[in-house]
């Protein structure tokens, strides 16, 4: 069971970390709010170790200089249309997401930076081994339709979402970590998961970037846009599929700011939905709409240009997964060959081809610091012709060799597949393009479909917040969307290890090691971390969150321009 | 002529029937399926197997067609999949908007290029036919994509004369929907001016060479009578027939356009529901182009048989 005393304990034990230099201050608060540590007593932490004990400001608040909040006003904001109904359990595309966070709420938000901060949910904190997790729940909260926010609720909504039937959009993400009957309420504000497994990450899974974790009651019958339910700041006034959907100010919204006043401060956001990526640009610079959720960097390049117009980023870590299946030539057995690949690559070259050097390069591994700080730093990955065909050598492949690369044509994937293409020729490494519309890259079950079977492929990935959701999520031999179908003993034995402590000492060692079998076998590349772009009229401040899929605009203002 | 009619109308129940059971045939081959394009491309493959069952869609592609198309026939279109609202009114409503706009580029294209192709062939080989004829086609070449890029950034980005998209905010008056049309249209005459401006020079001038005419000029007819009497009447017939073809891509082709200018009509409701296997939405709005595309030719057939009574329709 988790205690106070283990609080007070793992207090100290940061504490100590950062004062023996094991841990960055920066590291200090990330880790604080994993173990549901609140802002002031992070802050109250880091004073304890001495200096400072401010932190760098997200880019929505380094709007500071931005003026005091205005009440009132309709903000036009452009997002994409969701490709299917509405329905908090099911949604998985960004317009989906997006709509749903605006009207229900998580446990835990994300801020600018990705960090946790509570939200439904006043603390959290894990047992001895994170193998249980206790959340303390915020009283007096409504949902729209009059009902209370209690525990039942919790537990409805994630035995429904670990529920196969349910169509859950979080069941492979959840998979060997919660499974059904692992949430109980103990009382009506307070919440008990016992997982699976040690899993140190668990509120990462149960925040804003865990897109169907949003609370709904216990009534929830799946008929979202019949009967928009939730706790939110927003109303849902009007929605039509694929055009528009309008958002009204709930006026009882439990919401405050810190001058105690009433959130949000906006009474009214219209969300045009335009799928097109050009139609949207030409709306943003003709002045028409306000504010851009999420910008992708190819083709938006007119938007930095305008006068008009603030294009914030933020510490993505979005990305495009090169995947080597193990289970297929050539790269079964070949590990000479997989980094041969990875040393043609010149990253930076790529960065900057595909989104102008604003992306975190990548070397191979996800315990990359300048995305996930605290993470271990891995050694750099620089383009090396010579070690490359040293390599292939060591394959038996000294003539070169010709490999297939399969990508859907979607986002960047193929100019970055051009760019992999034209990077390995050198090295006398000759790759075949195979281009696949979106849906004939996902098409089919899971021993069948391109993604998860083809030799060599790309897979775009949003965002995720810490590294070990996103190893979870790919690359352990349960994996459910493993492309490598990587099954390295070594790397899943130091990987559980790693998510079942909470000794920052014992972490950071296993990171370390977990990240050194990663980038040394190579079961995946990964060459840059995204960037996410949002763009704004200059007059709009207050949008919170990082500029991935979710976004709160509770605090959101706009001045008079 | 009325018999014709009856019988041409009567071929489109069999022509439909034959579209619908193409579509749902067509549909199966795309890539994926309905449990997938709901669930999205991380479900499980026990989840997608659920949901499949859940909706029928793992029944044989006949008994499906039957369920369809007994609904389809009594007036119970059904819902659609992905978005979970009913489609004919969701069909309808898509369809007018496209017709409002295919309507207006319709009235903007037809006389404009029917004008210059006209005048044209009255002096052809001249300077002027020369000039019509190299720039109606350089503009048809021109893909609606960048013309219409290329107008919104002039008339709606640095001038702001006309608005971004091609519908105006809810609740402004009916009229107001032309002024937002203007943009959209205006890519939509450059690709058909070139086509229909030529049938009208390519018409004129052979009627032109025609005997009758000759015998008309000889008579001593003022020009204007020989024109507007005999040449526009006669050099017309090919010009409505492509006319005629042309009205149901303006209907249900229109899908860049459509994508461009925010406007929500028929050609993007296809296209969204071809690629996420919604075959109750895609069956309803095929068929629905496909209606407005054989009645635009019959009667773009009555035109000509009117305009000239020695053609004999359907024979």
């Amino acid at each position: 069971m988790a205690s106070d005393q283990y609080r007070r304990d793992y207090a100290h034990h940061l504490i100590e970390q950062v004062n023996k230099g094991h841990m960055t201050r920066r590291q200090l608060l990330v880790r604080a709010s994993v173990f549901g540590f609140s802002a002031s007593a992070a802050g109250s932490l880091l004073a304890a170790c001495g200096g400072s004990s401010s932190s760098s400001t997200s880019p929505a608040a380094s709007a500071s200089g931005a003026p005091a909040p205005v009440m009132g006003g309709t903000l036009k904001a452009i997002l994409p249309p969701s490709i299917t109904d509405l329905d908090p359990v099911t949604i998985y595309d960004q317009g989906g997401i997006v709509l749903i966070s605006q009207f229900c709420e998580y446990l835990i938000d994300l801020d600018n930076k990705n960090g946790l901060k509570p939200k439904l949910a006043l603390s959290w904190s894990p047992n001895t081994d994170a193998s249980v997790w206790t959340f303390k729940l915020r009283e007096g909260v409504m949902f729209s339709d009059g009902s209370p926010f209690e525990a039942e609720d919790v537990v409805a909504t994630l035995e429904r979402l670990v529920d196969p039937k349910s169509g859950s959009a979080a069941l492979a993400a959840l998979a060997g970590i919660l499974s059904p009957g692992g949430t109980k309420a103990v009382d009506a504000a307070t919440v008990e998961f016992t997982l699976d497994k040690p899993f140190a990450d668990f509120p990462y899974l149960v925040c804003a970037s865990s897109y169907n974790t949003v609370m709904l009651p216990r009534t929830y019958k799946g008929d979202w846009v019949k009967n928009p339910v939730g706790t939110g700041p927003w109303t849902l006034k009007e929605y039509v599929a694929k055009q528009k959907c309008t958002a009204v100010k709930k006026p009882d919204y439990w919401g405050k700011d810190d001058a105690g006043n009433q959130l949000p401060y906006l009474d009214q956001v219209d969300w045009i939905l335009v799928q097109d990526e050009s139609a949207a640009n030409l709306q943003l610079q003709s002045g028409a709409i306000d504010l851009q959720q999420q910008t992708v960097f190819q083709g938006s390049q007119a938007l930095f240009a305008d006068p008009n117009l603030r294009v914030d980023i933020y510490p993505g870590s979005g990305i495009r997964e090169v995947a080597f299946n193990m289970q297929k030539a050539p790269w079964k057995d070949n590990k000479p060959l997989r980094q041969a690949v990875a040393y043609c690559l010149d990253r930076d070259a790529i960065n900057k081809a595909l989104y102008d050097g604003r992306s975190n390069l990548g070397y191979d591994t996800f315990w990359e610091p300048t995305v996930f700080p605290g993470s271990p730093t891995p050694s750099p990955r620089a383009q090396d012709y010579d070690k490359a065909k040293q390599l292939l050598t060591d394959a038996g492949l000294a003539n070169g060799t010709d490999i297939t690369l399969t990508f859907s044509k979607y986002l960047e994937n193929p100019q970055f597949a051009q760019l992999i293409q034209a990077q390995c020729e050198p090295a006398g490494i000759k790759v075949k393009l195979e281009q696949l519309s979106y849906d004939a890259y996902y098409a089919g079950e899971s021993n069948v479909t391109p993604w998860l079977n083809a030799a060599m492929t790309i897979t775009e990935w949003g965002s995720r917040p810490t590294p070990g959701v996103f190893a979870q999520a790919m690359l352990l031999p349960t994996s459910t969307w493993s492309s490598s179908h990587w099954d390295n003993k070594d790397f899943t034995d130091t990987f559980n290890q790693y998510m079942a402590t909470s000794d920052e000492a014992s972490r950071t060692d296993l990171a370390t090691k977990a990240s050194g079998i990663q980038q040394d076998d190579t079961p995946i590349l990964l060459a840059f971390y995204i960037t996410q772009l949002r763009t704004q009229k200059k007059n709009v401040f207050g949008v919170q969150g990082p500029g991935s899929f979710y976004c709160d605009l509770s605090m959101a203002y706009m001045t008079t321009a | 002529m009325l018999r014709l009619i009856g019988r041409r109308l009567l071929l489109m129940v069999p022509t439909l029937i034959l579209v619908s059971i193409l579509i749902f045939a067509l549909a199966e081959v795309l890539p994926g399926d309905v449990g997938r394009s709901i669930l999205g491309p991380y479900a499980t493959d026990q989840q997608v197997k659920i949901l499949n069952k859940e909706l029928g869609a793992d029944r044989p592609l006949y008994e499906r067609y039957a369920s369809w198309a007994g609904g389809f026939v009594t007036g119970d279109w059904g819902d659609s999949l992905l978005l979970k609202v009913p489609v004919f009114p969701t069909v309808m409503k898509a369809l007018g908007n496209s017709l409002v706009l295919a309507g207006f580029a319709l009235l903007i294209i037809v006389p404009v290029s029917v004008l210059l192709g006209v005048y044209a062939g009255l002096r052809k080989d001249s300077f002027l036919d020369r000039g019509i004829t190299i720039s109606t086609l350089s503009m048809t070449v021109i893909p609606e994509f960048v013309s219409g890029v290329i107008l919104l950034y002039i008339f709606a980005v640095w001038l702001k004369w006309l608005p971004v998209t091609a519908m105006p905010p809810e609740g402004a008056p009916f009229v107001d929907r032309f002024y937002y049309l203007i943009l959209p249209a205006i890519p939509l005459m450059f690709l058909e001016l070139g086509y229909i401006a030529r049938m009208a020079r390519v018409g004129t001038v052979q009627v032109l060479a025609m005997p009758y005419i000759r015998t008309a000029v000889l008579k001593g007819l003022p020009r204007r009578r020989v024109i507007f009497g005999h040449v526009l009447r006669n050099a017309m017939v090919p010009t409505v027939t492509v006319i005629g073809s042309q009205v149901g891509w303006l209907i249900g082709g229109l899908v860049v356009i459509e994508t461009l200018f925010v406007y929500p009509g028929i050609g993007k409701l296809m296209v969204d529901a071809a690629q996420t296997h919604d075959v109750v939405m895609l069956e309803a709005s095929v068929l629905m182009v496909a209606v407005i595309y054989m009645v635009s030719n019959l009667l773009a057939d009555i035109v000509v048989a009117l305009l000239n009574p020695r053609i004999r329709m359907g024979g």
